[in-house]
């Protein structure tokens, strides 16, 4: 596979991990090296002092192959967004991070004036941007003039394994778009995975489908193989449709005399 | 000294600095980010950082997150 680039960085994978969700953290580590994935999302939170093993920056440490991508999950709105990003960089000391700003509980749909507000100003004060966002072609365009390194519309609701959605508008999004798009939230399936590829996605966020799956390892070698095919169709080109219509792969003439 | 540590009520009995309040708190301080009534603290302004009675101090870190 050709590599992807964010930003200035370049990565072999295509596939973006998520960290959540997972039974355990040895499980989740097991995923992640499963899945091959070089960059993985991570949530700020207050330190427990009654659950200090949730802290994951000893444990992914471990992974030198992996950079992290702190995420603003529990921003309300572009500031605390902004501030959420300030504090993740100078936890992580990573330039990424996952802009993400879904006020309503009920859906977790994000917020695309504040997303918006928060990814410009972020792009400006030199982070690695990649807002998630409604699978909106404005807003990715306005997106992308605002510095954004990529972005991430939904194929569905978080958590929901609905699938893509979105296809129609995704498309429409990949067509008018220079930097890489990247489908993030709703697949269940490795063969979604393949299908966004197939479509022209760069990569796809994965977390849910693997984490909750009933073998999370082996669900992420799963999607790194779904990722790897649908990236390998878009590249070789894919036949045209020809709905509603029946071209023979056979001759039709000549049979049997 | 009474500070507020993520919402709660804390009784300090170090000399002040934030490694001290980290210390007592159980916390990593290289995977601990601080903000000091509202101000994020960077790691490298920890040391002339002096926490005050009243204050209302955050420490944060990372979890499982999408």
């Amino acid at each position: 596979m050709k590599n992807l680039k964010l930003g200035n960085v370049e990565f072999k994978s295509r596939l973006i991990l998520g960290t959540g969700k997972f039974s355990d953290t040895e499980t989740m580590l097991r995923a992640i090296e499963a899945s091959g994935t070089e960059l993985v999302t991570v949530a700020l939170r207050r330190f427990n002092r009654e659950k200090p093993a949730d802290d994951l920056c000893a444990p992914l440490a471990k992974l030198t192959n992996v950079k992290l991508m702190p995420n603003t999950s529990g921003a309300m709105n572009a500031k605390e967004a902004i501030r959420a990003a300030q504090i993740g960089r100078e936890l992580s000391g990573s330039p990424f991070v996952k802009v993400e700003i879904h006020p309503n509980p009920h859906h977790l749909l994000p917020d695309p004036v504040e997303t918006y507000f928060a990814a410009k100003e972020l792009a400006a004060d030199g982070f690695i941007v990649l807002p998630y966002i409604p699978a909106d072609p404005v807003l990715a365009k306005k997106l992308e003039d605002a510095g954004c390194a990529a972005v991430m519309p939904l194929g569905a609701t978080i958590g929901s394994g609905d699938g893509i959605s979105t296809a129609a508008m995704i498309k429409l999004i990949i067509r008018d778009s220079t930097i890489p798009v990247i489908v993030d939230a709703g697949l269940r399936a490795p063969s979604e995975a393949a299908c966004a590829m197939e479509m022209g996605c760069a990569a796809v966020l994965v977390n849910s489908a693997i984490a909750a799956a009933a073998n999370p390892v082996e669900m992420a070698k799963a999607f790194a193989l779904g990722v790897e095919t649908g990236f390998a169709a878009r590249a070789a080109g894919l036949m045209p449709k020809n709905t509603g219509a029946a071209i023979a792969t056979s001759p039709l003439t000549s049979f049997l005399g | 000294m009474f500070i507020t540590v993520n919402g709660e009520s804390h009784e300090h009995s170090g000399n002040g600095s934030i490694t001290a309040l980290l210390g007592e708190l159980g916390a990593t301080p290289e995977h601990s980010a601080v903000t000091v009534n509202g101000e994020l603290i960077y790691s490298k302004n920890w040391p002339a950082c002096r926490l005050s009675t009243g204050d209302k101090i955050e420490v944060l870190t990372f979890v499982g997150g999408g």
